[in-house]
């Protein structure tokens, strides 16, 4: 799960918007819609994210469709040290 | 005619453009996020482009190898070199393709 931390978060073109996506959810889960108006992405650039981040089973979401609101998944909780540490070197 | 002289420069170039946009994807996010792993990756890039950047010089540019390559390697042994750019071609594309994500 680190690795696949470090990889998807610091090592992809993607990596520094996954890193804004997966914080504004710790803080609030939220659907689609609302994180890309929130982090002002491109709602299609946002799903994709969403696509990628839950492949990695680093997110889940609640199922309801296009309402569907997205949060960390147990597992990574498990590794928040490794993500606090990815986005202090974000900042 | 191509040669396999020519098959083996196509894949090491190959391999140069594969490790450009490497270095360019894991260099840009180094400078922003300064992750020790992106900066392993960047290494490991540039040692790797650094190898096909030897090769080609070998095979296109050095005055004497290039004489040597062109004329006096046999054919079996250019088809097992180009195995190892091929393998090493394919293997960068996966690499490219799941970092470009």
């Amino acid at each position: 799960m680190e690795a696949v931390l470090w990889y998807v978060l610091t090592s992809t073109r993607g990596g520094a918007n996954r890193i804004r996506i997966l914080r504004a959810l710790d803080n609030r889960p939220r659907n689609a819609n609302k994180l890309a108006e929130e982090l002002e992405l491109d709602y299609k650039t946002v799903r994709h994210h969403l696509e990628v981040l839950e492949d990695n089973d680093i997110l889940t979401d609640s199922g309801d469709d296009y309402g569907a609101v997205y949060l960390p998944t147990d597992r990574v909780r498990n590794y928040w040290d490794t993500v606090e540490q990815i986005m202090e070197a974000a900042e | 005619m191509v040669g396999w002289i020519d098959l083996a420069r196509g894949a090491v170039t190959l391999n140069i453009l594969l490790l450009g946009v490497l270095i360019y994807v894991w260099g840009r996010n180094y400078y922003t996020l300064r992750s020790k792993h992106t900066l392993g990756l960047l290494l490991f890039a540039g040692l790797l482009l650094g190898e096909n950047a030897f090769a080609l010089y070998f095979y296109s540019l050095d005055p004497l190898l290039t004489a040597w390559f062109s004329s006096s390697v046999p054919d079996p042994a250019w088809q097992a070199m180009i195995v190892l750019h091929g393998f090493e071609t394919v293997a960068l594309v996966v690499l490219a393709w799941i970092t470009w994500d």
